[in-house]
């Protein structure tokens, strides 16, 4: 078997502190590779450090051997888009936001392979067909939806003809069908050469299948074939991560609805419009109090602007939307958000924004320490601003600050989209049980089926 | 805000002039206008520390008047400009969509005309009069906090963090506090320092054709204008209003700083 990339005994340090122990791997052609780990193990370092693009303060040691070569950084860099290629995490970030995507991939052809215009022209045609964007090369990358975006981005990243491929969280922030979508498509994308996957999704590593490398904090905890170590994990850490699959938890919440409890917000018929396109029509439904209730549906079919909605953030096109609860506080109808970072401001420590709250509502500062200890947040993360503390955290910390309000309607959108399983499972427990404790009515959107299915009493499906 | 090493720079050549203009106009035994016509043009001396011009005043007292002149123009058009700016490029986005259009109109006739134009047209109509040149300045500069601020106030609106503050009840003060002002500080001082240099070079144009502030009095584009015929005779006299306009500009273009 072909060894196309090979590392011996590689590892990453800033200063004297290693971020990255030493790892050995090969990969072979036709035989996927696969790194699977919580966010923050270290991952993407290996392959920036594969391919040279770490940044300058940060050292490599031992040897990266590329076609059964050692070679130095500026050699592995020359190799760049040819022979070896690493696939963006997010395509936003790395597609020409002003040029159609047709041209995007069209200039490989055209540059890097050396076509003149026509011929690139049209082989950049034959590629995005192949991969299903016929009738949308003219459109630029914010027309086009987040799977679209990767397909386009994962086209441009391999015209080149690159046989070895790195992609580093391919499918981060999109749902479960354009997932398996774009996993088939490295699939097929690297049938000539091989791919080496960065990932912390565990269905993701099953799909792909091939060697499996399990990191947690920068050191392998487990090496094998992907199958044999799904199915049969030696470490504890490889489980934790199997266990917080949203398939694999136990049920959080009762199932049957309480009916004897009173309704706090009732819709009837409601139409939602947004920008021209109608996004559902008819819908009808109520919540009750203490109820968790799961919003399911693709990407873009509306469910946001529907909790958004009842929060009355947008205004609905028709029907009927009764708050019954009078007695609430407008502040009492609150909102989570997908990205916890950009929920906050960053101008000043979470303290600070914590003793705002307090201030302004009149709150007991002494509900502050318990609740804390309950949602497992150190009182040092106080002190600090939202950027320097973790996804996780901040998520939690989002939660403190609207337990603290009382609310009576919670509306959570995607609140663990952007964090890993293991902290996505903590995240999600605290906040169904927490706010069933508070007698909070919870709206919980996500795109995964059985995330809502183990957590919430009633499944709305758009 | 933490201050590159160009940012201090800059400040303390702010400084170092402010000082000379204060100590120069408080400890100069001569007044401004006061004419010695045995010693004109005189070279540096013990007397006259800087000098003599054509009528045979003191330099050094009519320099450190000048620059105080310029720095008061300036600080008070950078002070002017920059709040009425802030304030409508945040209302602009926060007053909805008639006061947006409204402001928007009036900003781009402002914008429309050629900024040294409008205020010439101004100093014209009232030549010498320190207050119109304020005014007019100001009308022109605000507009450029204006436009950023509300690109800048657009997106901070929208932002979930923002909402979120509106949601639990906090007012506009407070959003205004905790997410606008961190978001356009930056760009507000930057723009602030850049106005000062501009605020500076304009009157020095404007006195520079003789329409701006009016003799006896001293201002730097104005003894430029006045020293120039001497230029061959004594070249150090007309240096000096130059460098010190030079070193005012480049002080406030270091301050301004580069951003990342």
């Amino acid at each position: 078997m072909n060894v196309l990339l090979k590392l011996t005994n590689v590892a990453v340090y800033v200063g004297d502190t290693c971020l990255l122990e030493p790892i050995s791997l090969s990969l072979n052609q036709g035989q996927p590779l696969t790194i699977l780990g919580q966010t923050g193990s270290g991952k993407s370092l290996l392959a920036q450090a594969i391919m040279g693009l770490l940044p300058a303060d940060l050292r490599v040691s031992g040897e990266i051997e590329v076609f059964g070569e050692v070679m130095a950084l500026e050699e592995r860099q020359a190799l760049w888009g040819r022979e070896m290629v690493m696939l963006p995490q997010e395509p936003w970030h790395s597609l020409d936001p002003l040029m159609k995507g047709v041209d995007q991939v069209k200039e490989v052809y055209q540059f890097v392979r050396e076509k003149d215009v026509q011929e690139a022209l049209a082989l950049a045609n034959d590629d995005l067909r192949y991969v299903g964007l016929e009738g949308n090369g003219h459109k630029r990358p914010d027309e086009l939806s987040g799977g679209m975006a990767q397909r386009l981005a994962i086209t441009a990243a391999t015209a080149g003809g690159a046989h070895v491929i790195l992609a580093d969280e391919p499918t981060k922030g999109l749902d479960v069908s354009r997932r398996d979508g774009i996993v088939q498509l490295l699939q097929a994308r690297s049938n000539l050469g091989s791919l080496l996957t960065i990932t912390h999704d565990v269905t993701v590593a099953r799909q792909l299948g091939g060697v499996l490398l399990v990191i947690k904090k920068g050191r392998l905890v487990e090496q094998g074939e992907a199958t044999q170590i799904l199915d049969f994990p030696q470490d504890n850490y490889t489980r934790e991560l199997i266990a917080a699959e949203p398939c694999a938890w136990s049920d959080m919440a009762p199932t049957i609805r309480n009916n004897s409890a009173e309704d706090i917000l009732t819709a009837d018929n409601l139409r939602l419009e947004r920008g021209g396109r109608t996004l559902f029509d008819g819908l009808s439904f109520s919540i009750k109090r203490g109820e968790v209730v799961g919003i399911v549906g693709d990407s873009g079919c509306g469910k946001s602007s529907l909790g958004d909605a009842l929060l009355d953030l947008l205004p609905i096109s028709a029907g009927k939307l009764t708050r019954i609860n009078k007695a609430a506080k407008p502040h009492q109808w609150l909102k989570l958000y997908q990205d916890p970072p950009s929920a906050f401001s960053a101008s000043v420590s979470l303290g600070q924004l914590l003793d705002d709250l307090v201030t302004l509502h009149g709150i007991d500062k002494a509900r502050i320490a318990p609740l804390m200890s309950r949602l497992s947040l150190p009182q040092g993360i106080l002190t600090r601003n939202c950027l320097a503390v973790s996804g996780g955290e901040l998520q939690r910390f989002a939660i403190l600050r609207a337990l603290l309000l009382d609310p009576v309607f919670l509306f959570a959108d995607e609140p663990t989209s952007r964090l890993d399983p293991i902290t996505a499972k903590e995240v999600t427990t605290l906040l169904v049980e927490l706010a069933s404790d508070a007698g909070c009515a919870v709206l919980l959107v996500s795109h995964d089926a059985a995330l809502l299915q183990k957590t919430c009493h009633q499944v709305i499906a758009i | 805000m933490k201050m590159t090493l160009s940012q201090w720079l800059g400040l303390s050549i702010l400084l170092a002039l402010l000082a000379f203009s204060l100590l120069g106009v408080s400890l100069s035994p001569y007044s401004l206008s006061e004419q010695n016509l045995d010693a004109i043009m005189n070279a540096p001396s013990m007397e006259h520390w800087l000098g003599t011009d054509h009528l045979g005043r003191s330099m050094l007292t009519r320099l450190s008047y000048a620059v105080g002149l310029s720095f008061v123009l300036s600080l008070l058009c950078m002070l002017t400009s920059s709040l009425v700016g802030t304030a409508f490029g945040v209302w602009a986005v926060w007053g909805g969509k008639k006061v947006d259009t409204i402001l928007g109109v009036v900003v781009n006739i402002l914008l429309a005309l050629p900024g040294l134009v409008v205020v010439l047209l101004f100093a014209a109509i009232a030549p010498g009069s320190f207050l119109v040149l304020y005014l007019a300045i100001s009308l022109v500069q605000w507009v450029e906090y204006f436009r950023v601020v509300r690109a800048i106030t657009q997106g901070v609106i929208q932002s979930p963090a923002r909402q979120s503050s509106q949601m639990m009840g906090f007012g506009r003060w407070y959003q205004f506090k905790r997410h606008i002002w961190p978001a356009i500080s930056p760009s507000v001082f930057t723009l602030a320092a850049f106005g000062g240099a501009n605020a500076i070079l304009t009157m020095a144009s404007l006195g520079f054709v003789y329409v701006g502030i009016q003799p006896p009095l001293a201002e730097l584009g104005l003894m430029t204008v006045e020293l120039f015929p001497y230029y061959s005779d004594a070249p150090w006299l007309l240096a000096q209003p130059l460098v010190v306009i030079a070193l005012m500009v480049f002080a406030f273009h270091l301050l301004a700083g580069k951003r990342a």
